[in-house]
């Protein structure tokens, strides 16, 4: 082994550089789509109401909303509480010494189970002619945003996940490639073995071994690369995520643990790519 | 006995050339036979054909009495380890030594370390290398890397010994001594076929000749020569 150092080597270091580029990745796609979702859970439809509306009005309105199935959670905030909430939110600012009296309505948040279906929640508010139903004066969810929202994390969604196929196939052809290389230096060894009388599985079994050697420690040494990478540069990142957006799922940070998965992963498919590698290589050299 | 019987064969390649029309012929055991011809003829073919690295197309061939056409693929080792087989180009290992390189033979058959320690040094005394057991093949002559490729071919004491052109890279004294360890290890039992060129040591030599032209057997002769 020591002789075919070079290539052990060379196969080694493939291995670790293309599966830390697909962790890495990884990596980042999750935090994105991470983002993504936490921006789509938080489109929410504020109904808000008219002063004048009755209490009976507003408890028929409420136990309607609440019967719909796309609703998650409604919430019902008062007159009071919003000017509350209002003067929580702009502590310290001028605005709040010219208000006078309340001049908030009350309002319905309705949070969604599915936000896809915004549009339609909202258009329930209305009646056949488009004006808004009895006692509502209007209803809020960033129309033009949501949609494009939408759009834009279908696509994103598509293309991270094309090219996370991408470079694993790379990745998989680049080391079936150096693997295959590295038999082929050693096509003559194997021609010898054969012509002496070893048995099929006596010539594989080495091989094997080594491809499953070359990926499980390529892909160790990525792993390594990509816990330094994480802890000291991606972490930064994921921090300000969480400062500045809330997002909880990400994946260093996240409870769900995900670097973890992304590292076993990654562990397993490398000497899994090692060993297959290596099996594929072989059947072409090894029928003398 | 027939130690090695071809049985109406032939050998068409997937080029369509054949290099070997309905060749029937039967060497004994302990027999020395040189297979001549010029290039082309076939001679290497029949060699190929015997260790089985390509298949026959039509006939059969059958080695201590017993066809090894219909051999699965799982029994030719077995074969192998039968027939020492030794080549123009030698086919050693360029990073193992002169030792590895002849152990190697009993590794790959999974003899015990203490019967290659104690019969590998015997065998390269045999062909008279015990002094270069740690060389690598680029550091011997020619003459002496067939040496060593003997010895792997000889170390397992196979009943049967192929060469193909043994001495094609070697200049006339050292073929001389080849040819001297090849009838000693045909003097102890072992069947030796060997195919070449080389004219003066088949005149030399006085063994059965069969001679190959495009395939065909055209001369058979006990204790023959070269060609007229």
């Amino acid at each position: 082994m020591k002789r075919n150092f070079l290539m052990f080597f060379t196969a080694i270091s493939t291995v670790a550089i293309t599966l830390f580029i697909v962790g890495f990745f990884l990596i980042i796609v999750y935090d994105v789509q991470s983002v993504l979702t936490s921006i789509k859970s938080q489109v929410e439809v504020a109904v808000y109401l008219k002063d004048n509306i009755t209490d009976e009005l507003k408890g028929y309105l409420e136990n309607e909303i609440k019967g719909w199935d796309e609703v998650a959670e409604v919430t019902y905030v008062s007159k009071d509480q919003a000017l509350e909430k209002f003067k929580k939110d702009n502590e310290g600012s001028e605005i709040l010494k010219e208000i006078q009296g309340n001049p908030l309505p009350a309002s319905f948040e309705i949070e969604l189970t599915s936000p896809e279906k915004v549009e339609q929640i909202a258009l329930r508010f209305v009646d056949k002619d488009g004006n808004f139903i009895e006692g509502v004066d209007e209803v809020i969810y960033g129309q033009n945003y949501v949609q494009k929202l939408f759009s834009i994390t279908a696509i994103a969604g598509s293309i991270a996940f094309l090219i996370i196929i991408m470079l694993l196939l790379a990745a998989i052809v680049l080391v079936f490639n150096t693997i295959r290389l590295s038999i082929h230096a050693r096509r003559k060894e194997i021609e010898v073995m054969k012509l002496v009388g070893a048995t099929n599985w006596f010539v594989r079994i080495p091989f094997l071994f080594e491809g499953f050697f070359e990926g499980f420690v390529g892909s160790l040494i990525s792993v390594i690369l990509l816990y330094f990478m994480s802890n000291y540069l991606l972490i930064r990142g994921e921090k300000a995520i969480v400062d500045t957006m809330h997002v909880k799922e990400l994946a260093i940070l996240g409870t769900n643990n995900v670097i973890l998965y992304i590292y076993a992963g990654i562990v397993v498919l490398g000497g899994l790519v090692g060993l297959l590698s290596s099996s594929f290589a072989l059947k072409r050299y090894i029928r003398v | 006995m027939n130690m090695i019987e071809f049985r109406n064969v032939t050998k068409i390649y997937e080029d369509k050339t054949a290099a070997l029309k309905n060749v029937s012929l039967t060497i004994k055991k302990g027999e020395f036979v040189f297979l001549v011809g010029p290039s082309g003829s076939g001679k290497s073919t029949m060699i190929k054909l015997l260790i089985r690295e390509i298949p026959v197309s039509g006939g059969a061939v059958f080695v201590a009495g017993r066809n090894i056409c219909n051999l699965k693929q799982s029994r030719i080792p077995q074969l192998r380890r039968n027939i020492g087989s030794v080549f123009q180009d030698f086919k050693l290992l360029p990073n193992k030594t002169v030792f590895e390189n002849v152990a190697f033979a009993f590794e790959v058959i999974g003899k015990p370390t203490y019967i290659i320690k104690l019969q590998v040094p015997q065998v390269l005394k045999l062909v008279g290398l015990e002094h270069k057991l740690q060389s690598y093949p680029h550091q011997l002559s020619a003459g002496e890397q067939q040496r060593v490729s003997i010895a792997r071919a000889f170390v397992n004491r196979p009943p049967i010994l192929l060469a193909d052109e043994p001495t094609g890279n070697l200049d006339p004294v050292t073929s001389d001594g080849i040819m001297k360890l090849l009838s000693r290890i045909n003097l102890i039992g072992t069947t030796v076929a060997m195919a070449t060129h080389d004219k003066n040591i088949v005149n030399s030599m006085r063994r059965r000749v069969i001679e190959l032209e495009e395939g065909e057997i055209i001369r058979d002769q006990k204790r023959g020569v070269y060609g007229i």
